[in-house]
């Protein structure tokens, strides 16, 4: 299937034969992804499944073993293209002695972010507006991940990667998040977040259910659901890795038809 | 106290090790290597023969005294040799300055008449004034060669006149001591090690705390990380350099106040050069050790791992880098690793400006700052290029 011309768009994130191996490990096994801009992907699958790594390729971070990673048409890595991504990585990555203002300043200079404006925008968002004077040693697990979002969005970016977001947030804040990234797509922005948990699939646009390296389907909630016969997200990624309710391997042959069409 | 617990604790340190290899090996082979090499610089210096040179200016009791020393320095049995005679005294603080010499020996125009006069006579001995140690050994042979050719040419049953010596050098003073010439060239040392682990512990934060990997999401370039890094650092080296720089070269007494008695901040240290100069070598240093610290902190898991490069970087450096002793007084194939390593160089252009009051125009200088400023160059080409390694 031509992505491509599926879409009819110039894909604002592209994946081609992507692989990556480590050794033995083929944390990512071939990988074909088109992203369409203004839309929010879910990269759902276990731990170890190769979220992190096939998101650290498309964002220029690793070189792949095979294939190609593009991001608005450009072959990464590409340093330049970068100014136009916001990576939030999976670990904390900010400076614990540096002050939330000092952590988001300094990511934000290097962006190229000028004056104050965004930066606060982007803590109030967050809800750390208050706290920018607060060294990061200081901060809560849930605040640290709040404050890394504000830092990966304060240049305005119009690819967003997001490494399990909302790990630690606290249920109210996680619903005003989403609410943000709706507002992000909606103004064109394309949001690709990686989680483990299913319970947030159904706020994104399309779900990529990720397995051993390997994209098992993809689809909407909807389609992905009734392709797998069953209403729970979970039960559904469980048919298509060919494993029973319980997570024990079915026979072969048994799992649903990975396609589900778009 | 609960046994098991204390046990429990034990055995997670041995299980670290177990883990840590690295740690474990260090652990034997850091001190067996420096204790090993510090035996070898020691035993196997070379043994030097002191150089020296005659002026006459005594006439013909200057040349029998001259052929006397002749014969008694032959095959140097006291670790002294008469190389040559010098026309002047100025002549022979030239070949000092140049190297060439290490001690002149003046016989004053005097000589005779005091004699004769039945005075003690004065000769004067000169040395560079550069290495208070080995001069004064070099002295003391002299002057046990002088007692033998006193006694030689004293005429047969006349007790021997033995002169008495006065010290001069070429630079600093006389009564200038160990740290007078130490001092100063520590300096390079000190930049070189506190930034090296500073550098090395931080960049390995920025790795394993994720943040370089953000920083490597941006338009950031290495260039412009390995560059930010070594103004960062390179600023608090400055203050670093500055702060010693006074307290080796200034001198306050503080009087008696109250229960407190009179003391002194600052070593007083004599100088005769530009710490201008001495401050670009700091600097040199500094951005070498940046990016040192940035290349070597990929070999690093843990901050402890970046501590156990002291006895590999820092230790080797400090015993054959020329602080404590000459050079060329190494074996041979510790001079050969003496001459690739930065300090070296380091030491060489410290003492040259701040003992021997040489500035930019001095070859030495110009030299050294040059093995240095491609030293550091070739650090940040390692720097950057382990940066890039980080996009695997
Ligand atoms: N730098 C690395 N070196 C070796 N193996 C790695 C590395 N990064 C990831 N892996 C392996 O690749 C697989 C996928 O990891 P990852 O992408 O982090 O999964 P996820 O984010 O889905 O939990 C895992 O088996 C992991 O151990
Ligand atoms: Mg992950």
């Amino acid at each position: 299937m031509n992505a491509r011309a599926a879409v009819g768009f110039e894909p604002a994130v592209e994946a081609i034969g992507l692989r990556k191996h480590f050794g033995p490990i083929h944390a990512v096994d071939g990988i074909d992804l088109a992203f369409t801009p203004g839309r929010i992907y879910g990269l759902l699958g276990p731990n170890g499944s190769g979220k992190t790594t096939l998101i650290r390729l498309l964002a220029g971070l690793a070189r792949p073993s095979g294939g190609e990673a593009r991001i608005l048409g450009l072959t990464m890595p590409d340093r330049p293209t970068l100014g136009k991504v916001g990576y939030m990585p999976q670990a904390e990555a900010l400076y614990p002695d540096l002050s939330v203002g000092e952590n988001i300043g300094f990511f934000a200079a290097l962006q190229g972010v000028r004056g104050s404006a965004a930066i606060d925008r982007s803590l109030d968002l967050v809800e750390l507006g208050s706290r920018k004077g607060a060294p990061v040693l200081e901060l809560s697990g849930g605040m640290r991940r709040r404050l890394s979002l504000a830092v990966t969005l304060v240049h305005e970016p119009p690819v967003l990667f997001l490494d399990e977001p909302t790990v630690g947030v606290d249920p109210a804040l996680r619903v005003q998040f989403w609410g943000h990234f709706r507002k992000l797509a909606d103004a064109g922005t394309t949001i690709l977040v990686a989680s483990h948990v299913m319970d947030e699939a159904d706020r994104c646009d399309e779900l990529v259910f990720v397995r051993a390296g390997r994209v098992i389907a993809r689809g909407t909630g909807a389609d992905l659901r009734s392709t797998a016969g069953t209403d729970n997200l979970e039960t559904a990624f469980l048919r298509f890795a060919g494993l029973d309710d319980a997570g024990r391997p079915l026979d072969a042959g048994r799992g649903p038809d990975p396609e589900a069409a778009p | 106290m609960n046994p098991r617990r204390v046990a429990a604790v034990a055995r997670r340190i041995a299980e670290g090790f177990r883990r840590d290899r690295r740690s474990l090996a260090l652990l034997v082979v850091a001190p067996l290597v420096i204790v090993a090499l510090l035996g070898w610089v020691l035993r196997d210096q070379k043994s030097t023969v002191v150089d020296l040179a005659v002026v006459n200016e005594a006439g013909a009791i200057g040349s029998r005294i001259t052929d006397a020393l002749t014969t008694a320095t032959a095959n140097a049995p006291n670790g002294v040799s008469l190389v040559e005679t010098d026309e002047s005294e100025a002549v022979a603080r030239d070949r000092i300055r140049n190297g060439q010499i290490d001690l002149a020996l003046v016989l004053p125009s005097t000589l005779l008449s005091d004699v004769a006069a039945g005075h003690q006579p004065t000769l004067t001995v000169i040395t560079a004034g550069t290495d208070p140690a080995a001069e004064g050994g070099a002295f003391a042979s002299l002057q046990s060669v002088l007692g033998t050719v006193a006694s030689t040419i004293a005429p047969p049953g006349s007790a021997p006149i033995i002169p008495k010596i006065e010290h001069q050098t070429v630079y600093l003073s006389p009564d200038a001591d160990q740290v007078d010439v130490l001092a100063p060239v520590f300096l390079g040392l000190f930049a070189y090690f506190f930034v090296f682990i500073l550098t090395g512990i931080s960049f390995l934060r920025e790795r394993v705390g994720g943040t370089l990997e953000r920083l490597l999401a941006t338009p950031v370039t290495r260039a412009e990380i390995v560059l930010g890094y070594a103004i960062g650092f390179s600023v608090f080296a400055t203050l670093q350099v500055l702060i010693l720089l006074g307290y080796v070269l200034g001198r306050i007494d503080v009087p008696t106040i109250g229960p407190v008695g009179a003391f002194t901040i600052g070593l007083g240290v004599q100088s005769a050069g530009n710490p201008a100069i001495a401050f670009l070598v700091a600097l040199l240093m500094a951005v070498g050790a940046v990016n040192l610290g940035i290349y070597l902190s990929t070999f690093a898991r843990t901050e402890l791992q970046v501590l156990q490069f002291i006895p590999i970087v820092i230790v080797p450096q400090g015993l054959l880098g020329g602080i404590f002793w000459p050079i060329d007084r190494l074996p041979d194939i510790l001079q050969a690793i003496a001459h690739v390593l930065p300090v070296t160089y380091a030491v060489d252009a410290l003492r040259e400006v701040m003992l021997k009051g040489g500035d930019l125009g001095s070859s030495a200088v110009q030299t050294d700052l040059l093995v240095l400023a491609g030293i550091a160059v070739l650090f940040v080409l390692l720097g950057a290029f382990t940066i890039k390694r980080e996009v695997a």
